[in-house]
């Protein structure tokens, strides 16, 4: 009634209020200076939200539901470019919020009874929103019966006339459940969270039907039914299941003459590799529980090992090989080099063993510290003394060993730095003239990568190491340089990729440097689903905060991805 | 917006509502405490799992009264109970001194919480009718909420469940103390 916080036509500026964190962020991300949704104030709220759980879901998403109902378009826009980002990081919490009823009718309040020529911006956001809702989670979320009122939103919104958008399945990929193994705790850890977040809501209605269903719940979550227990057990089998039934599959194909670029091959090793730490962790837990389960996991493990193993061995004899050295025969060759590939598959590793001397092993293996630059030097060396070949530096940003690009006798003349010893001449020769025996293997064209200067600041040097791992997705190796004379301490990095595409950023290796020191930290971000060859260049958002000499520092900046 | 009226009706006639949450480990007593008050009667109960919640009206006061169950299980979902708290009861069993340490550790680890910032506290040191229970002034002591809780403001009143005995007293100390927004 009094003075809440609510908000005015005004702009919204620093809020008078600044007691609570949750709206400053929310309001941050919604401020009118910004020229486009801020993404990652955005992941800001989303972890603030992850981490306080309790009502902060509902806050935000009753705040941005005003948001969206100022009659400023931009702030409307950014308020559910925000909602958006909620949605898809913040799981079952605000997935509850937004299926209340209450919200729903927040969200179309400014929508007329009778459908308008032409939608006005914030509409068409507003329908695209709940036609992803109803396409996504009312569909494929663990607990999709309690979104029933987006469903009857939707179908409302269709009786009384409007039309909804068209998604692309890309977008709707990122609100589908993600299918991975996860140990008994990690289920019950999100079930945990769901139903808390359900509780608490139920309490909040305060109904005597709520109520009773909140004392149901509550027994559930207490432990007193095994329902939990049960749930978790089951999903575990399921999984596991469906994992057993990609090793079989990886293995025939690998067994069989098809390429080994072959995106299901890829995506059926990554499935499998990522599976794998999660087979250490069940069994862990399950050790003393059911013997049964873990002796299966066991052998699979073991099965899963020999394949991975096999496939390695098969991808290493090419890239070691034949990578860079036999370019001509790349996109031809792909499809039924791997017969000869696998029979050659132990002389060729021998052969690598024999270059030894030479650091351009396979560049997939190369740790941390040695980037592409290191690795690229060696085999310019080797490659430019046989004359006129096209490989651009890594420094100036150009893709280099990327598919057929590479061609020899192009017009480009060797870098000076090459080193053309005459005698090394020859005996590189050689080992070309060895390497022709081989000329079935063909490089793996989307194993190279490439480093690049992201931002030089006088504390920090933020450097990207791309590598492409199939046609729809790159691998971020982003390495972090102390260039200040101080220490730099808690050091987190935030990436944004573009929503349609999938970002998964890996632990940082750590966040503090000592002074002076190069490639001090890493950190691995894996985007897929996205357009690499497409038009539209990849932009990638990304802030990176520390403190030196105990003050704090933050950078951030829009990075467009050179082709990979 | 009927609500809203309500409420200015409410204030106009002096009448509030506030929300109570009723805590304790079990075998406090809480559930007793909440019938008692409601029906005036004595209902034996089986240990509550999950919650009772019922409205009791004092004077112009209505209390909605949460009685959570108090079984070691459930206490890590106290914390779902928090939000929109007026007032905390915080019923102690005053007969079962081996168990007056993890209480008192349940207290401060309830009243830490940022969302019980603001909250008035009453304590009910129950089950006075038994013999060689600790008075309420022992048990307050024992709680040192003089020394720990700066802003909050706090009561230990004696009860006796079975009689009614101090449970009027601490509402209308609640009510007393609480604001009248």
């Amino acid at each position: 009634m009094s003075h809440g916080i609510y908000l005015t036509d005004a702009p919204v500026r620093r809020p008078q209020t600044n007691g609570n964190p949750l709206l400053r962020k929310i309001q941050r991300a919604c401020r009118m200076s910004l020229s486009e949704p801020d993404l990652a104030l955005n992941l800001d709220v989303a972890d603030y939200i992850n981490e306080k759980q309790g009502a902060s879901s509902r806050d935000a998403v009753i705040t941005i539901a005003r948001l969206i109902n100022t009659r400023d378009t931009h702030t409307a826009v950014f308020a559910l470019a925000l909602l958006d980002v909620l949605v898809k990081n913040c799981g079952y919490p605000v997935h509850l919020q937004i299926s209340r009823k209450e919200f729903l009718n927040e969200l179309v309040k400014r929508f007329p009874e009778h459908p308008p020529m032409r939608y006005s911006k914030v509409q068409r956001l507003v329908l695209t929103a709940i036609e992803e809702w109803y396409q996504t989670i009312c569909k494929h979320a663990t607990y999709k019966e309690d979104m029933g009122f987006i469903r009857d939103m939707h179908r409302l919104l269709k009786y009384k006339g409007y039309v909804f958008p068209k998604i692309d399945d890309s977008e709707l990929s990122v609100l589908r459940p993600n299918n991975s193994l996860k140990s008994a705790s990690e289920i019950q850890k999100e079930q945990e969270i769901a139903q808390a977040a359900k509780l608490e809501e139920l309490i909040r209605r305060g109904k005597p039907e709520d109520l009773k269903e909140a004392n149901k719940l509550m027994k559930i979550m207490a432990g007193f039914k095994e329902d939990n227990l049960v749930q978790a057990k089951q999903a575990i089998v399921h999984e596991l299941n469906k994992l057993k039934r990609k090793a079989d599959l990886l293995n025939e194909m690998l067994n069989s003459t098809e390429g080994l670029q072959n995106e299901t091959v890829e995506e059926l090793y990554g499935s499998l590799k990522s599976a794998q730490p999660k087979f250490q962790k069940i069994i862990e837990e399950e050790q003393d529980e059911d013997t049964e389960l873990v002796q299966d996991l066991l052998k699979f493990n073991d099965n899963v090992n020999q394949i991975l193993e096999k496939y390695r061995l098969l991808k290493d004899g090419n890239t070691a090989a034949a990578s860079q050295i036999n370019p001509a025969a790349m996109s031809s060759a792909i499809q039924d080099s791997h017969t000869g590939a696998l029979a050659n598959e132990l002389n060729l590793i021998d052969f690598d063993d024999d270059m030894g001397s030479e650091p351009s092993a396979p560049v997939s293996t190369n740790n941390a510290t040695t980037s592409a630059a290191a690795s690229a030097d060696p085999l310019a060396d080797l490659l430019g003394d046989l004359g006129d070949m096209n490989i651009s530096t890594p420094s100036n940003q150009l893709s280099f060993g990327q598919g057929g690009d590479i061609s020899l006798g192009s017009s480009q003349p060797a870098k000076p730095v090459l080193n053309t010893d005459p005698s090394s001449l020859s005996t590189q020769n050689d080992a070309f003239d060895l390497l022709d025996g081989f000329d079935t293997a063909s490089p793996s064209a989307s194993k190279t990568s490439q480093r690049v200067l992201v931002n030089q600041s006088s504390n920090l040097k933020l450097d990207f190491e791309l590598t492409k791992t199939s046609n729809s997705s790159v691998d971020v190796k982003v390495i972090f340089s102390n260039l200040s004379s101080n220490t730099v301490n808690d050091l987190t990095f935030l990436l944004a990729a573009p929503k349609t595409m999938t970002l998964k950023l890996l632990p940082q290796s750590g966040n503090s440097m000592n002074a002076l020191v190069s490639d001090g930290i890493t950190q691995t971000a894996k985007i897929e689903n996205a357009t690499l060859d497409g038009a539209k260049p990849l932009k990638l958002k990304w802030k990176v905060t520390y403190t030196v000499n105990n003050s704090p520092v933050e950078e951030t900046a829009v990075f467009t991805l050179p082709k990979v | 917006m009927g609500n809203s009226v309500s409420k200015a009706l409410g204030k106009l006639f002096g009448s509030r509502e506030m929300k109570i949450l009723m805590l304790g480990l079990d075998n406090a007593g809480k559930t007793t405490i909440l019938y008692k008050l409601k029906l005036n009667k004595i209902k034996t109960s089986a240990p509550t799992v999950g919650f009772n919640v019922e409205t009791v009206s004092y004077k112009n006061v209505k209390f909605n009264m949460w009685d959570v169950g108090g079984q070691e299980r459930l206490r890590p979902l106290w914390r779902h109970y928090f939000p929109a708290t007026t007032a905390l009861i915080f019923v102690i069993d005053s007969h079962d001194k081996d168990r007056l340490n993890e209480a008192k550790e349940e207290l401060y680890s309830i009243i830490s919480e940022k969302e019980m910032e603001n909250v008035v506290l009453l304590v009910w040191a129950n089950k006075q009718d038994l013999k060689g229970a600790l008075k309420p002034q022992e048990v307050s002591d024992f709680l040192q909420l003089g020394n720990n809780l700066k802003n909050q403001l706090w009561c230990v009143v004696g009860s006796n469940a079975l009689t009614g005995q101090g449970l009027v007293e601490g509402l209308s100390w609640i009510s007393n103390n609480t604001a009248k927004k």
